[in-house]
């Protein structure tokens, strides 16, 4: 009420250069620019493919996360790392080597991370359990699974034909796993802008009571999202494999916690509803190269996360003052 | 009888610019059972509040047991001897029966520390008062989240009873009972009125009012304007003090063509949680009200048609076609639609832009997967040029926009559906007159394109002004039905005030 009498802020001259999203993309082109007078070479062009590599593999991960996030109610899947160990997993023993075993070893992935995804997904619905509960224990039930499968000696080979796909240059000296990427990216950013079940999402991330008065069958889009996120995790797991040829254990417990941060850097609302898939694709580049370039300057353990975090509270400073000055 | 048990002097109580109660007077004597009459947020239970503590007055003086008092808070209430009733219950449900009934009066043994055992006889001894009505499970060991409502409501009451208080506050305390229960309840009142208790008692049934009052003060607008002797008054007195000054047939109503002969939906039977069964039919063309106090299953009915109620039993049928409604995205696909005041809640999607807001249903109802936006936005127009919404542009974020013209997308939202029947709650609830006018006037083409209305308001002068004829509710059932020169505000108080 007080706020009414207080005077307009004046537009900003520039509203994009208060996106997320550019805010974002400019910072990672600062830090490549730190990097490079800071150690030359940080920012060569063979250095910047080999980032965004990395950064592809969060990214595909953040994608599942930005679509439990958007739907709302808390929504987050911090089982991811185990979805994504499993489906390097599966898809390394159905594969065996055999090129022809590429497409079935897909599938499998797919099906069973989207089967988890699903459980996720019905336990927060259904069962009403809180999402951070659900997958914290679908995670560690994933975890003792791949024990279980593996003893401990993980087995399973890439087929040729994934590594060549995923790390053979396509153009330009750019690995197959960009296009892979770019063309995932585009694929979601059409779903979330452009179709109905986008803007269902949406819907249901702002207002679920509303979006179910409005016609969106909430229950089934809920587990769905779920699901999604189970399937980007084992096809990221998937993909993985067609990196480093063999199978490792607990390979995507890395991604946990980054993959959360790279969407809300990205500017996806925690709380669901708005944000997009260009601002985690945003964030999980950004994300990549500070952590690379707090390894490059061979700053000691504490002092790099320390760094971090500092970067990240700037980042949410910044973006809360978007806010304030939006609302 | 002595001085006076509760005495309110000029009490006014604002909430901002809000006035609840202004210059309210009130007088209760100890050994009556005084009734509260008026419509919601006539000021009834801001006056109750004001006396049981829990709000502080803005101004004037309440005397209690003829000295005048500033109550710091409820325990300063109840401390003085005021057992109130609250209409919302107070009840713990993970305590037991007894644990709520004597909570923070409970027994101690010489260690200090609960006496369980006399708790549990104190609780036994006042479920006893109500013997055998108090129903199955109402024991002192049952925990409150089992019990039905109506039993609740009696460990209210209870609760009330038990801590011996010289001033009762029963704010709708028979709603859901039973009448062998309410029966029980006025024999314990009476009794308590011989010891020189005195009694305020809310109620919405007229027939409660003469079997148990003794005065009744009817409050309109915030202000107290009579207090009556039971004995010596009437129905249609106290219906006309209701009303107030207001002339007769001073409504306009909207004039509307004649509703067609055929039918848009017909209900047969149809029975919710808290809706007895009901039969009517709407005609294409018609808008059918729903009058009565607020919360008297009105919106129930409205939720039970487009399927957000659960279950349900009876007979739907739309256009020909039975309808079952399972969910409301059954109801969007079977030609309902459904619109509420209360847009914050159940309408907006609030930081997804204007466009976002107005097409989701018309997408989910096709089923189109791909979002055109260039067919959507000549779908869009005719409808927005006809609500009259005023938006910078379609890709603003809603909350960017005045409620009422929120309310007019989300209204756009379903005009787009075209849907057979429109259920509308309490459509107008916080928008403006231009607004409102704008969305009767759209009320008007649509009767003229043959959608049947289904109209819930809490403003009786749109129920009145636009309703062909008008269900009144009370407790859930349909105690009248008002059509032609009975659609005026008397009338709609009288049926309201009345037992099914």
């Amino acid at each position: 009420m007080i706020g009414l009498t207080a005077s307009l802020p004046t537009a900003p001259r520039f509203p994009w250069a208060r996106h997320p999203i550019s805010i974002a993309f400019l910072l990672s082109i600062l830090l490549l620019g730190v990097g490079e007078t800071l150690s030359p070479g940080f920012a060569a062009p063979g250095q910047i493919l080999s980032l965004l590599t990395v950064a592809a593999f969060l990214g595909l991960v953040a994608a599942g996360q930005t679509l439990v996030i958007l739907g709302g109610r808390e929504g987050i899947d911090l089982s991811v790392g185990g979805t994504v160990s499993l489906g390097a997993l599966i898809a390394g023993n159905l594969m065996q080597g055999s090129d022809a075993m590429l497409l079935p070893a897909l599938l499998g992935v797919i099906l069973v991370c989207g089967i988890i995804g699903a459980i996720n997904g019905l336990g927060v619905t259904l069962v009403r359990l809180p999402p951070l509960v659900m997958t914290l224990g679908m995670y560690g039930v994933i975890q003792g699974l791949l024990v279980l499968l593996t003893r401990g000696r993980p087995s399973g080979k890439a087929a040729p034909l994934l590594l060549d796909l995923i790390t053979a240059p396509v153009f330009a000296g750019i690995p197959g796993l960009l296009p892979v990427w770019a063309l995932i990216a585009a694929l979601l950013t059409l779903i979330l802008t452009r179709t109905s079940l986008g803007y269902a999402i949406y819907a249901l991330g702002s207002n679920e009571l509303a979006a179910r008065f409005a016609g969106v069958p909430t229950v089934a889009l809920r587990i769905g999202l779920y699901a999604g996120s189970g399937i980007l995790g084992g096809i990221t797991g998937f993909l993985l494999l067609g990196y480093t040829g063999t199978v490792f254990v607990g390979v995507g417990d890395q991604y946990v916690l980054p993959s959360i941060i790279a969407v809300v850097i990205g500017g996806t609302s925690l709380a669901g509803g708005a944000g997009s898939y260009l601002g985690t694709v945003a964030g999980a580049i950004l994300l990549t190269i500070l952590q690379s370039l707090l390894t490059t300057l061979a700053i000691d353990p504490a002092g790099r996360q320390m760094i971090f975090g500092a970067t990240l509270l700037v980042l949410m400073l910044l973006y809360g003052r978007r806010q304030a000055l939006r609302g | 009888m002595g001085a006076l048990a509760v005495e309110a002097i000029g009490l006014s109580k604002t909430y901002g610019a809000v006035t609840a109660l202004r210059e309210g007077h009130f007088q209760l004597r100890p050994g009556e059972v005084h009734i509260l009459l008026g419509s919601n947020g006539s000021g009834k239970s801001t006056l109750c509040k004001l006396i049981a503590g829990s709000i502080r007055p803005s101004s004037g003086e309440l005397s209690l047991f003829g000295t005048p008092t500033n109550l710091s808070g409820p325990n300063d209430a109840r401390a003085r001897g005021i057992g109130v009733f609250y209409q919302e219950l107070s009840l713990s449900p993970h305590l037991s029966v007894a644990e709520n009934i004597l909570l923070g009066a409970e027994p101690l043994t010489r260690w200090g520390t609960v006496d369980r055992s006399a708790l549990r006889h104190r609780a036994r001894d006042l479920i006893a008062l109500f013997g055998s009505a108090a129903g199955p499970g109402l024991t002192p060991d049952a925990p409150v989240s089992r019990l039905s409502f109506d039993q609740k409501q009696i460990v209210e009451i209870l609760k009330v009873f038990s801590s011996n208080p010289r001033v009762i506050i029963l704010d709708e305390a028979t709603s859901s009972l039973d009448r062998t229960q309410v029966t029980i309840l006025f024999e314990r009142l009476r009794a308590l009125k011989a010891q020189g208790v005195a009694i305020i008692l809310i109620t919405h049934r007229m027939e409660e009012i003469f079997e148990i009052g003794d005065r009744v003060t009817i409050v309109r607008d915030g202000l107290s304007v009579a207090t009556l002797e039971i004995a010596a008054t009437d129905k249609n007195e106290i219906v006309h003090h209701m009303v107030g000054a207001r002339i007769e047939g001073s409504i306009q109503r909207r004039l509307r063509p004649e509703p067609s002969l055929e039918t848009a939906l017909t209900l047969d039977g149809l029975q919710g949680p808290a809706l007895a069964p009901l039969s009517v039919t709407l005609r294409r063309g018609e808008i059918l009200g729903l009058g009565g106090l607020h919360g008297q299953g009105q919106s129930d009915l409205l939720l039970t048609l487009f399927g957000a109620q659960g279950t349900q039993a009876g007979r739907i049928t739309i256009a020909g076609q039975r309808f079952r409604p399972t969910s409301p995205r059954a109801a969007l696909k079977a030609g309902i639609a459904y619109i509420s005041g209360d847009r914050r809640r159940v309408g907006v999607f609030a930081g997804r832009p204007v466009f976002e807001n107005l097409t989701l249903s018309i997408l989910l109802k096709t089923g189109a997967r791909r979002v055109r936006p260039g067919l959507l936005r000549t779908l869009l127009e005719p409808i927005l040029n006809r609500l009259k919404l005023k938006a910078p542009s379609l890709a603003v974020p809603i909350q960017s926009l005045s409620g009422g013209n929120q309310q007019k997308a989300v209204i756009g939202r379903w005009l787009t559906t075209k849907p057979k029947v429109l259920l509308l709650d309490d459509p107008t609830k916080g928008i403006d007159i231009q607004s409102k006018n704008d969305l009767y006037a759209m009320l008007d083409s649509l009767c003229a394109e043959g959608v049947g209305i289904i109209l819930y308001s809490s403003e009786d002068s749109e129920l009145l002004g636009n309703a062909d004829r008008v269900l009144v509710f009370n407790s859930g059932q349909v105690t009248e039905e008002l059509s032609g020169a009975r659609l005026t505000e008397f009338d709609l108080y009288q049926a309201a005030l009345k037992a099914a």
